[in-house]
């Protein structure tokens, strides 16, 4: 897909994408973003252009004698061959598609609040907590503020805050300490990606009431 | 007049395996031979290609593998690495497109990700449900970059990444390199996290991988 999101990962991130060096979540939050964005996918290839020569000059080392034998072996072995791809349309970013499917999320969405359904994916890490929410046509969230980073991509419909309107595609960070309330838009429901490092700290007296379900759960 | 009849149909091109004067369809305007080589793989199967790509590609993994300074890092890494890449570059030959990279950067990103899935399942006990590998599965419909502008930035990486100051070039092999997120690089390095980042910048603007104007969020 190719519209044209405002909000983009920096340049940092995204070269830290390239390098392989982003951890587990946020690369599964720019992977999503790259489904949706164009220039980020171009910026990205640039990167890689530097990856490339970068280990087209490292050091050659020598193989081992049978190296090339053991490989020629192996081609065409049934078993090394790539699970033919049952590649459906989907509109949802790949690695956000295989998390749906290997955590059942028809199964698992659980009420946030009054108008946010939440269901949490299990990602092999436990440094932040990747779940999708899911915010229903003119739903308000409780406000609250973040004790840790949280990144969030709009996977389908949009939302806005106090500073602007999210649409698909677009990625934001929230740096700790920052308060917002996300609202979601009128004509339809808006499902957002997240990855957050530390449980929301909610500030208004419904608080109480979410907190359980906010909790990172050790998984 | 028909303007279709008048060109040549690649249906009337003779193939031979390993000829690499024959003309492939998908590698039109990209001549590099490790492309052609990549392309005469994937549409033919061809093993002396395989071969070819083998001898040029293979000590450079193990070079790249063993440059690695990540946890989960063993002395097998590298010959593991080559045996994982190669067979995969064998395995998805016929994905690749010309049009969108060049096979060393496609090569490239196939070992990035191999090399990340390797030391992780080395270093980690627990059931991993991502590979990396998937976060880099492109949707189908994308537009690419022409080709002749990739080859003008790849010219302008290669040759401006031989000038760039000693500072800069250590940090981007720290990263691409070693495998060192910017947190990790600015306490080897014994910098502030800024100045890391600032001389990356600098790096990437002097090879014109991003712009200097442009303001990301
Ligand atoms: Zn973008």
């Amino acid at each position: 897909m190719n519209n044209t999101s405002q909000f983009h990962p920096d340049e940092t991130m995204l070269l830290e994408f390239s390098a392989g060096t982003l951890a587990t979540a946020p690369s599964i939050c720019v992977s999503a973003h790259l489904h949706f964005c164009s220039k980020c996918r171009n910026q990205l290839l640039r990167l890689d252009q530097v990856g490339a020569q970068l280990m087209s000059e490292a050091k050659p080392l020598e193989l081992e004698d049978d190296a090339f034998d053991a490989v020629m072996a192996n081609l065409d072995n049934p078993e090394q061959a790539p699970a033919k791809s049952d590649v459906k349309v989907s509109r949802f970013p790949f690695s956000v598609d295989k998390l749906m499917k290997n955590n059942l999320v028809s199964q698992t969405w659980k009420r946030l609040s009054g108008s946010v359904d939440v269901a949490r994916f299990e990602t092999g890490q436990d440094e932040f907590e990747v779940a999708l929410h899911k915010i229903c046509a003119g739903g308000k969230t409780p406000k609250h503020d973040h004790q840790g980073l949280e990144y969030t991509v709009v996977l389908k419909g949009s939302f806005s805050d106090e500073n602007a309107v999210y649409r698909e595609g677009d990625f934001l960070i929230r740096e700790p300490g920052d308060v917002h309330q996300p609202m979601g838009a009128q004509n339809g429901e808006c499902i957002c990606l997240s990855a957050l490092s530390a449980p929301i700290k909610l500030t208004n007296p419904l608080g109480f009431l979410m907190k359980p379900w906010l909790r990172i759960n050790p998984m | 007049m028909s303007l279709v009849t008048s060109l040549p149909t690649n249906q009337a091109i003779p193939r031979t395996n390993g000829d690499r004067v024959a003309v492939f369809k998908s590698a039109e305007k990209r001549s590099d031979q490790w492309s052609q080589l990549l392309i005469s793989v994937g549409e033919n199967r061809d093993r002396q290609a395989f071969a070819q790509l083998f001898r040029h590609f293979g000590p450079l993994l193990k070079g790249f593998a063993h440059a690695s300074r990540n946890e989960g890092w063993f002395p097998g890494l590298g010959d593991d690495l080559v045996q994982e890449v190669m067979i995969k570059v064998w395995n998805k030959a016929a994905g690749y497109n010309a049009e969108k990279a060049s096979a060393t950067t496609w090569i490239y990103t196939v070992a990035r990700n191999c090399r990340i899935d390797m030391l992780r399942r080395k270093s980690n006990t627990q059931h991993l449900p991502l590979e990396n590998e998937d976060f880099w599965h492109e949707p189908d419909e994308e537009t690419p970059i022409s080709l002749l502008q990739q080859k003008r930035s790849e010219d302008k990486v290669q040759s401006s990444l031989a000038q760039l100051p000693k500072e800069q070039d250590e940090i981007l092999r720290k990263v691409y390199l070693e495998g060192k997120s910017h947190a990790e690089a600015s306490a080897e390095l014994g910098l502030p996290l800024g100045t890391v980042k600032s001389r990356v910048r600098l790096a990437l603007q002097k090879m014109q991988v991003i712009v200097s104007t442009e303001s990301q969020e």
